[in-house]
């Protein structure tokens, strides 16, 4: 039990107390037996006054304090930074809200907001008085860093990681690098050739020792936790016998019996059952579909030296001392009839189209027909009111746009239309926009409520569409291929990493950093990152940048080898635990794990992982868990405080403030912007535009704390109370 | 339900200039156009039928006459889609299509051909001058003829048909009800129009150039009225003389001034002037400053020793007559009238 504790009651300049008699509390609070130092300050948070509750920290060798006054969320720090310069431990410190939780709110009822602080207060010093020094928890990682997904994101991450001295674990699904963005001839704003990048980042990923490549590889298993996640990874064969010489393996590429659907090329070819994604392909090793060939004995006869249709499915066992997810995002895939999509002929997607452009270099031709114009449709699987995908994609404005200036310049006699919801290029994308209704490309705008229509009109297929921009005429194209601008959604797969590693999914199934602008790379599971488009819709700068930062974050925790983490966490209390599980089973984080305590079962809880939500300690049928900082007694004699009787006397009429006395002792407590403002006040009335001025203070400032200076007597005008006072600077 | 046709807009781009298909539909253009009204809103519409080569739409509209050009929605257009500049390559489109002989459209689009009739013109003034031995009296005599029967010719021929046209497009097509005496009742915004461009005073615009127009309307008018009517370069009242004098000198006045604008290209509405601009304006200068020049040398006894200069005005008269007036931008001072007039019928 604490018995040394400092109570600072905040005015917070008037905003406090105005309404709560912060003076009276501050005497109040005196009378306590365990409260040393009580007192009313102007300003908690002034400089002036944190220099004061440093000397009397020491002076009185105050073992806790309090400090009465706004949002812990403000302040909280600033305080325990306080503690920590006393040389206090800042466990001992607690924040009681007298601004937002009785001022505010209460303004209308100054005596009940007193009561109401009164009870808060003496809720704090009853807590404080239990608290007990605690210090950060240290804990020991590996060097090292999973990143899941070699698309763009993933590789730069990994580059990045590799080079600031981590070793990297770099898993791939597929059996070759560069995901999505190797299936896009050229990426906006650069126009640079997608598998050029994949092939540069490849080259340079090859200069890093430390970075292990794994494709055709998933990811099975997740135990242990930051600072060392134990993943069990699946590496499925290529068939391809390593040795085998690099001339048969292309030979028996060409000469390959079977051919299946092209994925690479989104099912619109058909490629051999021995592949690369694309010629270029890295790893510069084919895959063999192993499946496909059981009933070809002949060949695989033939190439018995080179095909290797024995191999099996191996199982690695990663450390990693950090994960970073980037496991990308799926096109959305529109339904059977959805604008015509598999029910009329000439109806693809965007990334179909790219597919195709990319294989049609000279002349743009779709099923054996020449195409000279395409309607785009915009926001198909995206922005759905009353769809499951009510986001925006963000990147397919653009990609179409640039798509079609792409689609003129490449093939030159070309007309396109865009049936658009809403244009969104935002930033330096705008120019793009420019360029495209310059070269002639027409748009038109639709609403959701009155969807575009595709129809065939004997061999011509006509979009049909209400134009919002001409007054909502129906107006009918005729276009030779009709294109749906999809969305971006989360990947099939996406549950299943999020069961994997416990990271949570929003309803749209991408998935949730903790804070978008503050933790825009972290998850609540400490240690694990997300960085791409697995996190939502980005174009390939965001999901670099996100990605890299991802990467940043990941370096600064694994550099020291030890990570400190908030001790504020559960407790087990071994004497008391007979280990039922069912703090295991409530525990979101499977932080909680069976543990022998000499002979004796007993719940063991994990530090790294455990974020001290505190949902074990209610459900423990023994009373065997504990939260730090939040322990029974601290939690009842908070209650107790609370609870007990105040006595408060009705405050008597303000002028009293105003005290000649009362204006000398509150004077060394001005904040400095008021000690501006009087030096910047002459003899003679000064209006505020002139105080403005000689203090180069902003206007506005400069009447806000007029008022509240006039309030305290600080400025009194001869002759004038407040309401005129504050006028009478205002008019002049 | 309306065929888009995006070959529109190549078409129309030989009527003018102005990169209208970077319009973006932000509709800056329609707020800042002081013309523009709610119920009769311009010029973002019209750039969109362009745009969407909705054909039949812009024929049965009256919105490109009803723009004055002030420039205001080029200047403020932030992708510098000139609308100010379709609306009058609209009005050129348009002249070509009330135009029943096709010869406006063949002028408008080609400019030699356009050069191909000047010359032929003066060849055949040359030729007549030649048939009659360069004999003054008798060519002045067949120049009054000639003017007095081309506007009579021209107005039965093409305009009554072009006009009955432009009602046909505007009012009957899109099936407006219009009855007998609402024809009677807007009769005065018609002649408002006509003489005074009363609407053109609500553009934004400096003062100056309404004014400037107005006496150039009036002296033309004038000056026609003189030379055909009171036969000016016979005449023996001073007063009719004096008069004469006057309005020619306004016109070639008022034009040298307009001239100097379009080479100054100053104003939105300079900026981009079309050979059928340039000939407007050129002859319209020519045909002041040769009348003024003529009679003075009649005045002055020495016309029989420069008979170069009749020629030259006749030349102009006839160039004037049968190229620029039927077929050329002269009409926009009927179709003006005859815009407001309809539009007038138009309203509820």
């Amino acid at each position: 039990m604490k018995q040394r504790i400092g109570v600072y009651i905040c005015h917070c300049g008037g905003n406090i107390s105005d309404y709560v008699d912060v003076e009276e509390l501050g005497k109040m609070f005196h009378k306590e037996e365990n409260v040393v130092v009580s007192k009313d300050v102007m300003f908690a948070c002034a400089d002036s006054n944190q220099k004061d509750m440093v000397s009397d920290i020491q002076a009185n060798n105050l073992d806790a304090i309090v400090v009465c006054s706004c949002s812990p969320k403000l302040h909280l720090h600033t305080f325990k930074n306080v503690a920590a310069r006393a040389g206090l431990n800042p466990s001992n410190y607690v924040q009681v809200n007298i601004r937002e939780q009785c001022s505010w709110p209460h303004s209308d009822r100054p005596r009940e907001a007193t009561v109401k602080a009164a009870g808060l207060i003496r809720a704090g010093i009853n807590r404080v008085a239990y608290s007990e020094s605690l210090d950060n928890i240290e804990i020991e990682v590996k060097k090292s860093a999973l990143v899941i997904g070699a698309g763009v994101s993933g590789m730069k991450a990994a580059i990045d990681l590799a080079r600031s001295g981590n070793e990297v674990f770099l898993i791939e699904k597929d059996f070759f690098v560069g995901g999505r963005i190797a299936q896009k001839e050229t990426l906006f704003p650069t126009n640079q050739n997608g598998k050029e990048v994949v092939a540069a980042l490849y080259n340079e990923m090859k200069k890093y020792p430390n970075i292990t490549i794994f494709t055709g590889a998933t990811v099975e298993k997740v135990s242990g936790s930051l600072g060392n996640f134990n993943v069990d990874i699946k590496v499925k064969p290529r068939y391809i016998n390593p040795n085998a010489d690099k001339k048969a393996v292309k030979r028996a590429m060409d000469e390959c019996p079977v051919s299946l659907s092209d994925d690479f090329n989104l099912g619109l070819v058909e490629r051999k059952a021995i592949y690369k994604n694309y010629p270029e392909a890295l790893p510069d090793v084919p895959v063999v579909v192993a499946e496909a060939l059981k009933d070809q004995e002949d060949f695989v006869g033939k190439f018995a030296s080179t095909l290797n249709l024995n191999e099996e499915v191996q199982t690695l066992s990663l450390i990693a001392g950090s994960v970073l997810v980037t496991t990308g995002y799926d096109h959305y895939q529109p339904k059977e009839g959805e604008f015509g999509y598999k029910t009329i002929d000439n109806v693809v997607t965007l990334p179909e189209l790219n597919r195709l452009m990319e294989m049609n270099p000279d002349k743009l031709t779709y099923k054996g027909k020449q195409i000279k114009s395409l309607a785009f449709i915009y926001c198909v699987g995206s922005r759905q009111t009353k769809g499951e995908n009510k986001y925006c994609s963000r990147q397919c404005c653009t990609s179409t746009i640039h798509t079609s200036l792409q689609l003129k310049e490449k093939y030159k006699d070309i007309q396109t239309y865009h049936l658009y919801r809403d244009i969104r290029t935002y930033g330096k994308q705008e120019l793009m926009y420019a360029e495209s209704s310059k070269q002639g490309d027409l748009y038109f705008k639709y609403e959701e409520k009155e969807m575009p229509t595709v129809s065939v009109d004997g061999k011509s297929t006509i979009v049909k569409v209400k134009d919002y921009l001409t007054a909502k005429k129906e107006m009918e194209i005729e276009a030779d291929l009709v294109v749906l601008v999809t969305g971006m959604v989360a990947r099939e797969d996406s549950t299943h990493i999020s069961e994997l590693f416990k990271i949570p999914i929003g309803r749209d199934k991408f998935f949730n950093e903790i804070h978008p602008k503050l933790k825009p790379v972290e998850t609540v599971i400490k240690g694990v990152y997300i960085g791409g488009t697995c996190q939502g819709p980005k174009n390939v700068s965001e999901s670099v940048q996100s990605s890299l930062a991802g990467a940043s974050k990941i370096t600064a925790l694994l550099k020291s080898g030890t990570v400190s983490v908030d001790p504020i966490i559960a407790r087990v209390d071994a004497d008391k635990c007979t280990w039922c599980g069912k703090c295991a089973d409530v525990c979101d984080y499977t932080a909680i794990k069976e543990v022998l305590f000499g002979e004796k079962h007993v719940a063991g809880i994990n530090k790294a992982v455990c974020t001290g939500c505190g949902i074990c300690a209610p459900v423990c049928p023994e009373n065997a868990i504990e939260v730090a900082q939040y322990t029974d007694n601290e939690i009842e004699s908070m209650i107790d405080g609370f609870m007990a009787d105040v006595e408060i006397k009705e405050r008597e009429a303000k002028e009293v403030v105003a005290d000649d006395e009362e204006v000398k002792v509150g004077m060394k407590e001005y904040p400095q912007v008021w000690r501006e403002i009087l030096a910047g006040m002459t003899d003679e009335k000064n209006t505020i535009p002139e105080i403005a001025a000689n203090s180069k203070l902003a206007g506005e400032l400069v009447t806000f704390h007029l008022m509240t200076m006039n309030r305290y007597g600080v400025v009194v005008p001869a002759g004038m109370d407040a309401k005129e006072t504050y006028y009478y600077y205002k008019k002049k | 339900m309306s065929r888009v046709n995006p070959k529109f807009a190549t078409e129309l781009s030989k009527y003018g200039t102005g990169d209208f298909s970077a319009c973006f539909n932000c509709g800056n253009c329609t707020a800042t156009c002081s013309l523009s009204k709610a119920d009769s809103s311009f010029p973002r519409e019209m750039i969109r039928y362009t745009t969407l080569g909705l054909e039949d739409d812009i024929k049965a509209s009256l919105k490109p006459w009803e723009c004055y050009y002030c420039g205001e929605c080029s200047t403020e257009c932030p992708r510098q889609a000139e609308p100010g500049e379709l609306m009058m390559t609209l009005r050129r489109w348009l002249t070509a299509k009330y135009d029943w002989t096709g010869l406006s459209g063949l002028l408008y689009k080609s400019l030699p051909l356009s050069i191909a009739a000047f010359v032929l013109t003066f060849a055949g003034v040359l030729a007549f001058a030649f048939s009659v031995d360069f004999d003054l009296e008798h060519m002045m005599h067949v120049g009054h003829l000639f003017e007095a029967i081309a506007i009579a010719t021209i107005m039965v021929v093409i305009f009554v048909p072009n006009i009955a046209r432009m009602w046909y497009f505007t009012i009957i097509k899109p099936g407006v009800k219009v009855p007998f005496k609402k024809y009677v009742d807007s009769l005065g915004e018609f002649f408002v129009t006509m003489f005074v461009q009363k609407r053109a005073l609500d553009c934004d615009d400096n003062r100056l150039r309404w004014f400037e127009h107005f006496i150039l309307v009036i002296g033309y008018l004038s000056l026609l009225f003189t030379t055909v009517f009171m036969d000016w370069f016979s005449t023996q009242y001073l007063v009719v003389n004096i008069f004469g004098y006057v309005m020619s000198a306004i016109v070639f006045i008022v034009t040298v001034d307009f001239v100097n604008s379009r080479m100054k290209k100053k104003k939105a509405l300079n900026k981009h002037s079309q050979p059928s601009d340039w000939f407007f304006v050129i002859w319209l200068f020519l045909m002041g400053f040769t009348a003024f020049f003529t009679r003075l040398f009649i005045d002055l006894d020495l016309l029989e020793s420069n008979k170069w200069l009749y020629i030259l005005h006749f030349t102009v008269l006839v160039q004037w007559a049968l190229i620029i007036v039927p077929f050329g931008k002269w009409t926009h001072f009927l179709y003006r009238s005859f815009a407001m007039y309809f539009a007038k019928l138009k309203e509820k």
